[in-house]
């Protein structure tokens, strides 16, 4: 498979699961509350929807509000080319790095926040800067956690972490991969807003930090900053499944057939994933914005035991 | 014969739980402490005669040589002395009212717990259980250290059991790399035996070997009073009664350092040479005698300066160990057997001081030769035979460490350490000074300016002066003819005066003339640390 | 499952950075509770495979003493001390916890150091699990330091016997079996005693607070 189909077929992966994602989360979340909760596929719908609407800019606003989705949407489209769905046909020639993976997402982060700054609104301003602090507080963890990662499987290309997992024996049961899981898991609350740090589902002033940021943005922009935000969600959520759990070696047939295979299985992972993470989120209380450090110096710690582990024990 | 020495305090414990009359229970008390005088006598005589006693009984669990002889003859005889002294000590406590009544039996049963631990402690193969019998030691006399029951004591023991238990289980780490070490040179139930492990000294793993003696020496250490680990000892010696101060000074801190002699002589076997701990004992004795020389220089309290003067003299014992030439060796062991008794009897006489004077400050104790003729010159000589002043014992041994370490060509060391010796001697004669020295005429430096019309002998101020220093306990209501403000001459322990007489005579004693069975008891232990 | 015992003292190492980030006494001793049961399931493993290969239970019933000590009676001792102290809900520590937890952090790195270095790392004898044990201990020290109430103290205590017994487990598959057995009954008369101090302490101070225990200095 060339480079090119590849990559469409990533893309394709990448925009298509991720509002599914959402679906499945606020799913989960109603049947606990016993609720029958908005179809599977509403988020789909609002983009759609969303995509037909006209557009409202504030006056005051410069270049860099129009800017923003644009920026959110590509960077995270493009840290979505990073992380293979389907580690069966490793891309030929590019394959992407964890520091880059991570420093895109930051980048369209930035371009977020700036936004949130730009209208000039007391909450965009407020959201920005409890953005700006969380990540400045998840962001070594981040590192730290990939690192360890790419220490295990000895390469820092992602697609190579992957299709090395594949090789070891059940890899959540090594003390590192162990680690991992649980300090990705971490990150991905507070990378995608959930309880914990943020509820995605509140526009209550006093709490919001997501919504926020985004809240002067409407049809086109706004449905460009949600898919954003979803497929950067799938990204650390593919991550997640496809480091700790690879079931593609089980797949001993080739061909179109081993990759439809490949993506269903991908597809299980990622909503068990996301029905794991739909639990937690029921399950926590959110936290007083002070004791997010907490939970940041919580992964720290994770990914930083694990990569301890890593050179005690493959020393 | 052996396991009489176990069996006799642990069938005397329920006993002491049961009887209700006192004058049973100091009958009983001093019985058991006396038999247990003739067994150890004679298990000292058939280490002399055969080397070591052991059986073949409890899988050859009781096991004693010259060294835990030694230590062991010391326990049991402070332990005998204290019990004599317990008696009148207890019934002056009851008549004045620190203590209940149902109280006594605890005493004792926990006091003969005590005792039975660390018998235990010196009389066992394994290391492991010697580990255990040490822990129980701690938490045998945690009740007694806090038997006043005020805030001071309460503090105390919190102290005592926190530090100490924490440091044990550091040791325990110790015992355990100790026992890692040996993985594959020794199996089976030779585990963790001392001599299994001495035997086989060179099969063991070195770098094992070497952060065991480091976890070992700073768990026991803390139990023995070294230096950076003592901030317990001087709070829980000088709140404790006085027979048990005795006995934790005079006997407790032997023990644990019996267990920090034990490894080092395995460490050191393993090592060819003493290069590893020695540098580490002699730091930890130096830094104990540095800090002992600081506070025994600012001590207001004359049960803390006896506390800070053991962890001097547990540094060094340390230095001696950490030496490990032969003189200096057996230096050590003279040296821990000379600490005991003067340290007990120090300790002893100073519960008579407390219990007449009703006041641990020094500046509030004044005419004392007048008060207690017979303890107060006891307190006096003993003071200067523990500053290490001839002809008593301590200096006996002090002087042969010093020589050792000269021999040695430490200079550095040896004059350091005469240096600071001085320092506490002039620590200690100061105190003197200002007990002895200032007749029951003058006033104090502070005690009497509280005190409203002070008559000719100012021994106690009034009420009000001394209730700060009890705390609450209501002692000094019941301080001897408080009411008068004056301190009738007599002694208030004839026992125990009589038994601190005879621990003044074995200390002049053995300063200049040491009996042949000693010396030969000595010179074999001293083999079995050296090995040769 | 070959690396089981690797897995485990990771997940113990990971209590005890819970019990770190913990505010409260109560969820001190759940903590507790936890990781004492992880480690009664390790020597439940060891002792299953002690019994198979060599017919010796001695560690599957140190498993079973473990479960009825540390798991359900110490723990629900310590509860009962709680309650019995008048105690109010209050900050415990005087460090904020992301600093602590950072500062464990680096105690399991110097353990990782220290032990690698005295004992030649790479022998064999000295691996994962050992280094995660004595890391153990050392947090368990910290966290007595770290913690100002009287009862944090006896967790912290407990935290390092825990240590101490799994850096036994792991190093040498256990200590003598009597060896073991008096360890234990020290230890339970040990709790019982800081019980019974904590009481007092809290009757005659009011306050279980041991930064209010000044009285003796010098």
């Amino acid at each position: 498979m060339n480079s090119l189909t590849y990559n469409i077929l990533q893309l394709t992966v990448m925009i298509l699961v991720a509002p599914l994602i959402n679906g499945i989360i606020r799913k989960v979340k109603a049947f606990t509350q016993k609720r029958k909760g908005a179809p599977l596929l509403q988020m789909y719908f609002d983009l759609f929807k969303l995509i037909k609407k006209n557009t409202v800019v504030s006056e005051t606003s410069s270049w860099i509000f129009k800017a923003a989705p644009y920026v959110v949407i590509t960077t995270a489209l493009g840290a979505g080319l990073m992380v293979p769905s389907v580690t069966l046909v490793a891309p030929s020639g590019f394959m992407g790095d964890i520091i880059l993976l991570v420093y895109l997402l930051a980048l369209g982060r930035f371009f977020m926040m700036l936004a949130g700054l730009d209208t000039g609104s007391t909450f965009g301003g407020m959201g920005s800067s409890r953005e700006a602090m969380i990540s400045a507080l998840m962001e070594p963890s981040i590192l730290i956690t990939l690192f360890t990662a790419g220490l295990a499987a000895g390469t820092t290309s992602i697609g190579g972490i992957m299709t090395k997992v594949k090789e070891m024996p059940a890899p959540l049961t090594q003390p590192v991969f162990i680690m991992f899981f649980l300090a990705t898991l971490i990150i991905i609350i507070a990378e995608t807003s959930r309880i914990p740090v943020d509820d995605p589902s509140t526009h209550l002033e006093l709490t919001m930090v997501h919504e926020a940021m985004i809240l002067e943005y409407s049809g086109r922009h706004l449905a460009m900053m949600e898919l954003g935000a979803s497929v950067k969600q799938l990204v650390f959520i593919t991550l997640l499944v496809n480091i700790c759990l690879p079931l593609d070696q089980l797949i001993t047939i080739s061909g179109i057939g081993a990759i439809v295979l490949s993506l269903l299985l991908y597809l299980v992972k990622v909503s068990a994933a996301a029905v794991l993470i739909a639990i937690i989120e029921v399950n926590t209380v959110k936290f007083r914005f002070f004791s997010v450090p907490n939970l940041a110096a919580l992964s720290f710690i994770l990914a930083f035991i694990g990569f301890l582990e890593y050179f005690v024990l493959w020393r | 014969m052996g396991f009489l020495l176990w069996l006799i305090p642990v069938i005397s414990v329920p006993v002491f739980g049961i009887v209700k009359n006192r004058k049973v229970l100091h009958a009983v008390s001093l019985i058991v402490s006396a038999a247990m005088l003739p067994i150890v006598g004679f298990a000292t005589l058939d280490v002399l005669n055969g080397g070591v006693l052991e059986y073949d009984g409890l899988g050859g669990m009781f096991y004693l040589d010259p060294l835990s002889v030694i230590i062991l003859d010391i326990v049991l005889i402070i332990g005998f002395f204290a019990a004599i002294f317990s008696v009148s000590y207890i019934e002056e406590e009851l008549k004045h009212g620190k203590i209940a009544e149902g109280k006594v039996n605890l005493y004792y049963m926990l006091m003969y717990i005590f005792m039975f631990t660390m018998v235990l402690a010196l009389s066992v193969r394994n290391m492991g259980v010697m580990w255990i019998a040490i822990e129980a030691t701690t938490l045998a006399s945690a009740f007694l250290v806090g038997f006043y029951n005020d805030k001071q004591a309460i503090e105390a023991t919190w102290k005592y059991v926190i530090i100490c238990s924490v440091g044990i289980a550091i040791a325990m780490l110790g015992i355990i790399f100790l026992h890692m070490s040996s993985s594959g040179s020794i199996s089976g139930s030779q585990l963790l035996n001392w001599t299994a492990l001495y035997g086989n000294a060179d099969k063991l793993n070195g770098p094992v070997l070497r952060l065991a003696f480091i976890f070992i020496l700073i768990g026991f250490g803390t139990k023995a009073g070294l230096a950076p680990m003592h901030t317990w000892l001087p709070d829980a010696h000088s709140q404790a009664p006085s027979p048990i101060s005795a006995l934790l000074s005079g006997v407790l801190l032997n023990s644990a350092m019996y267990a920090i002699i034990r490894t080092v002589s395995i460490v050191n076997r393993n090592q060819g040479g003493s290069l590893f701990t020695g540098r580490i004992l002699i730091a930890a004795g130096m830094l104990s005698i540095i800090t002992a020389a600081i506070f025994i220089l600012t001590q207001k309290d004359y049960k803390r300066l006896l506390a800070y003067s053991s962890i001097e003299h547990m540094g060094i014992i340390a230095v001696a160990i950490g030496l490990f030439t032969p003189a200096a060796v057996f230096g050590a062991l003279f040296h821990m057997i000379n600490h005991s008794f003067t340290k007990s009897m120090l300790f002893l006489s100073s519960g008579s001081v407390l219990q007449k004077y009703g006041t641990r400050e020094i500046s509030r104790i004044k005419g004392l030769l007048k008060a207690l003729p017979v303890t107060g010159t006891v307190f006096f000589l003993g003071l200067f035979a523990i500053a290490g002043t001839p002809p008593f014992s301590v200096f006996a041994s002090e002087f042969n460490i010093l020589a050792a370490i000269f021999e040695g060509r430490n200079y550095l060391l040896g004059s350091v350490l005469a240096v600071l010796l001085a320092v506490i001697f002039a620590g200690i004669a100061s105190v003197l000074f200002r007990i002895f020295w200032r007749t029951s005429g003058e006033s104090g430096v502070h005690g009497a300016s509280g005190v409203h019309g002070v008559p000719e002998v100012a021994g106690v101020p009034g009420v009000h002066g001394v209730s700060d220093v009890r705390g609450e306990s209501g002692v000094s209501a019941d301080l001897p003819d408080a009411g008068e403000g004056s301190v009738k001459p007599g002694e208030v322990n004839i026992p125990g005066a009589v038994i601190i007489v005879v621990l003044l005579a074995v200390t002049l004693v053995t300063g200049f003339f040491m009996p042949a069975g000693l010396r030969e008891l000595l010179e074999n232990a001293r083999q079995i640390i050296i090995g040769g | 499952m070959d690396n089981y015992n690797q897995v485990l003292s990771v997940l113990i190492l990971l209590t005890s950075f819970m019990l770190m980030a913990n505010k409260r006494i109560k969820s001190y001793i759940g903590t507790f509770r936890l990781q004492s049961a992880l480690i009664a399931l390790t020597a439940g493993i060891m002792g299953i495979r002690a019994a198979m290969a060599e017919g010796s239970i001695d560690v599957l019933v140190v498993s079973i003493i473990i479960i009825a000590l540390k798991v359900i009676y110490i723990p629900n001792l310590l509860h009962k001390t709680f309650s019995g102290v008048e105690y109010k809900v209050e900050k415990d520590f005087f460090l904020n916890i992301p600093l602590l937890i950072l500062i464990c952090c680096g105690l399991v790195v110097f353990s990782y150091f220290s032990v690698s270095r005295v004992a030649g790392g790479s022998d064999g004898i000295m691996n994962a699990e050992v280094v995660n044990s004595i890391s153990l201990v050392l947090i368990g020290l910290f966290f007595m330091i770290s913690r100002r109430k009287a009862i944090g103290q006896i967790v912290g205590f407990l935290v390092i016997e825990n240590g101490i017994f799994i850096t036994a487990m792991f190093s040498t598959n256990g200590m003598p079996f009597i060896v073991d057995i008096g360890v234990f009954i020290d230890i339970i008369t040990a709790v019982l005693i800081m019980g019974i101090i904590v009481f007092k302490i809290n009757e005659k101070f009011d306050s279980i607070d041991i930064n209010k225990l000044k009285n003796l200095r010098g």
